[in-house]
């Protein structure tokens, strides 16, 4: 269970406080909508650690999160784009999900099996499409398997069938890895589509619709 | 028809812009022929060379490269410590190592004499404890030492640029992935840098093979003379003008080739232009190593800077400022300075808008040739271009003085002014051209409604860039400087050679004091002006 306990957060010169409170279980997928500058990526920068929350707590299967760097922490983050260092292969990308400098060709192998990109590691992410880039990075998010994945408006830059496309490899990857996932989102299909709970930022206040 | 009228001006613009370019470039060609020209009367002497050319281009060649090795390493490490710590203060630092690039290089040598020579802050210091100050400042070490701190903290200004912009989301993709202080480093930090090294190294070997103060000053003999040095000795020291047309043409094919590298790569040194606004500090040993390069570096910068501010106040400044001589020499120094930077700015905005309106790679490219002008012709040779032109002529060099000065100051300054300008200008265009056009604006609107409110900071900066520029120049006047017709660097150099070491420090205190006011307050002054417009 992965629990965001009255979390508060504003800006420096900026009146608007920001309040989060909310849980999601282990496979759950939670799709937060709202305007632009709502504060809806903001949330996820707190969660990731980016940011600092002025108050509140961040406890994963209870333990709490809140005080750790976001190097420590057991979360994947994936944004629309930069995800991927594009002078690098595939498979150097990969490999900055082990912590060890040796390189496990077979899970490498076997996560981009599991993202419909067989036989990708030698390929430059530079020559990558959107959509590719999107699933090279989901490749590293299963060889990291941790357990809060977050994604910063992950379709926007792709086209309407990619979408559809990532939609589903996400909605099986999470049920699968029983992930416990934050998706950012401006588009009210992803919520349907992906069988999740629909929150909306509004006035500075997440809200479930 | 209105569209027709925008569309006129803007080709009249181009024309106007690629007959200056044109110009420029002719002008070069011709001090260059010049040159040669000379070269070929005496081509029968060679016998009579007394100098050991080939020893001389291997030094210049040793010198200016362990000088851009050393240079390019202090820059990364700087740049480095830069991004990765936050302090109070550290705009200052910023703006400090910014004052590299227009901090008169003999001042700079002069400020470094102070503390490192041999009755230097340091020796006193060693004097204090009973001990043996043994380093010399003079000789290949003093050079290399002098090119380091000037072209590292210029290498680390650009560099830092890039870094900060590394884009806040890869940033946050690196930290979540946990990478440690090195695989950063390799990954985000390399990756930025990397693509300007070839331009900015080719930049930092050619400031250093055609450094002419610091050698002069720091050379410590003919052993460790550069081409350069040897060019001005030989017109001025030993009038052998054969001598030094051989050696300008020398140089000049040597700086060719060098410049290509920088040329092919296609490498840039403009910001990448993206905000930075996430920060990903490192702790321990990672950390220990950026404060201790960034207190090393601020301490080799900014002591000779301190140096020649209280040697300058200690060094009688009464005696000196109560001579006519010393504002005559400011003076001249000041009006040459505002002139060529008026006239830079000119050359530059022209050249700019020029190449960003310009779509054909042809005359992009011959839009850019001045740009490469001083980058392939060093002070020292363009200052003997001239002097043979305006004698073949039957002009006095002494007359013609004023106006050489103002031109090829502004022709030294236009590549870093053009660098500044192009990208902020490159921009405009791109999101207003057809707005513009559609509006019909003419010209002059369009620079005073659209361009110069949005460039004004940049303006403010290739103003006082050329402005420091001229006013720290050598090598131009060290073949038209006279009794009567002298600049502040001119007047220096004469003190030192008098050793008159306490007005040479007044004279140094002076132009470092003014250089800095005016690169830290005319882009400011510009800002806040063009602001008020917007």
């Amino acid at each position: 269970m992965l629990e965001i306990k009255n979390i508060e957060y504003s800006y420096k010169k900026e009146k608007q406080t920001y309040r989060y409170d909310f849980s999601l279980k282990a496979g759950e997928i939670i799709v937060i909508s709202g305007v632009s500058g709502a504060g809806k990526s903001t949330l996820l920068d707190i969660i990731a650690g980016f940011l600092t929350a002025n108050s509140g707590e961040i406890i994963l299967d209870q333990v709490k999160l809140t005080n750790l760097a976001p190097e420590h922490r057991p979360i994947s983050i994936l944004f629309q784009d930069e995800n991927l260092f594009e002078h690098l292969s595939v498979e150097k990308n990969l490999a900055l999900a082990f912590s060890k400098a040796i390189i496990d060709k077979e899970k490498i192998a076997i996560a981009l099996k599991n993202v419909g990109l067989v036989g990708y590691e030698k390929r430059w992410a530079k020559s990558l499409s959107g959509g590719q880039k999107q699933r090279v990075a989901l490749a590293r998010t299963l060889l990291r398997n941790t357990p809060i994945l977050l994604l910063d408006e992950p379709f926007n830059a792709l086209d309407k069938k990619t979408v559809k496309d990532m939609r589903l490899l996400v909605k099986n990857l999470v049920k699968q890895y029983k992930w416990h996932t934050i998706i950012v989102s401006h588009n009210i299909e992803d919520a349907a589509e992906l069988n999740a709970k629909n929150y909306v930022m509004k006035n500075g206040i997440l809200k479930k619709t | 028809m209105l569209l027709g009228r925008g569309i006129l001006a803007s080709e009249k613009r181009k024309i106007i812009m690629l007959i200056i370019a044109l110009s420029i470039s002719a002008l070069m060609v011709f001090l260059f022929f010049s040159i040669i020209n000379v070269g070929n009367i005496f081509v029968s002497n060679m016998a009579t060379i007394k100098i050991d050319i080939l020893q001389l281009i291997l030094m210049s060649l040793m010198q200016a490269s362990l000088s851009t090795i050393l240079s390019l390493g202090a820059g990364i490490a700087i740049a480095w410590s830069l991004n990765r710590l936050d302090f109070f203060g550290k705009n200052l630092v910023v703006s400090l190592f910014a004052t590299a690039i227009v901090a008169p290089s003999m001042v700079v040598a002069f400020g470094l004499i102070s503390v490192w020579g041999r009755a230097g802050w340091i020796a006193q210091l060693f004097e204090f404890f009973n001990w043996e100050w043994q380093f010399s400042i003079f000789g290949l070490g003093g050079i290399l030492f002098a090119h380091t701190i000037l072209n590292g903290a210029f290498a680390a200004h650009i560099l830092l640029a890039r870094i900060d912009a590394i884009p806040a989301r890869k940033l946050k993709t690196a930290q979540s992935l946990a990478l440690t202080p090195f695989k950063r480093f390799i990954l985000l930090d390399w990756a930025a840098i990397s693509g300007a090294l070839p331009a900015l190294g080719s930049i930092i070997f050619l400031l250093a093979f055609t450094s002419f103060p610091i050698v002069l000053m720091l050379g410590g003999g003919v052993a460790n003379q550069t081409l350069e040095v040897a060019i001005y000795s030989a017109v001025r020291l030993s009038f052998d003008l054969d001598l030094a047309v051989r050696l300008s043409i020398i140089q000049l094919v040597l700086c060719m080739v060098i410049i290509l590298p920088a040329i092919i790569s296609n490498s840039y040194l403009a910001n990448a232009g993206v905000n930075y606004h996430y920060k990903w500090r490192q702790k321990g040993l990672a950390q220990f190593a950026q404060i201790s390069i960034l207190f090393v570096a601020i301490l080799a910068f900014a002591l000779p800077l301190l140096a020649i501010l209280v040697d300058g106040i200690a060094g009688g400044i009464l005696d000196t400022l109560s001579r006519p001589s010393f504002w005559q020499a400011s003076l001249t120094s000041i009006i040459i300075g505002s002139l060529s930077a008026v006239l830079t700015l000119f050359l530059a905005v022209l050249i700019a808008t020029g190449r960003a309106a310009f779509s054909n790679g042809i005359l992009k490219a011959i839009l850019g040739l001045p740009i490469f002008a001083y980058l392939v012709i060093p002070a020292v040779v363009l200052s003997l271009g001239f002097y043979l032109f305006v004698k073949n002529i039957g002009i006095s060099p002494t007359k013609a003085a004023p106006f050489v000065l103002i031109i090829a100051n502004s022709l030294l300054a236009l590549p870093f002014s053009i660098a500044i300008l192009a990208p902020a200008i490159e921009t405009i265009n791109q999101r207003y051209n057809k707005l513009t056009r559609s509006l019909n604006l003419s010209s002059l609107m369009r620079w005073r409604m659209v361009e110069y409110p949005l460039i004004g900071r940049e303006i403010g900066i290739v103003l006082a860039l050329a402005f420091c520029f001229s006013l720290g120049d050598l090598g131009i006047i060290s073949l038209f400087g006279t009794s009567e017709f002298n600049t502040l660097p001119y007047a220096m150099y004469q003190s030192l050679g008098t050793y008159r070491n306490n007005d040479a420090a007044v004279i140094a205190a002076f132009m470092l004091i003014l250089c800095l006011v005016v690169f830290w307050f005319l882009p400011m002054i510009f800002r806040k002006l063009s602001n008020a417009r917007n």
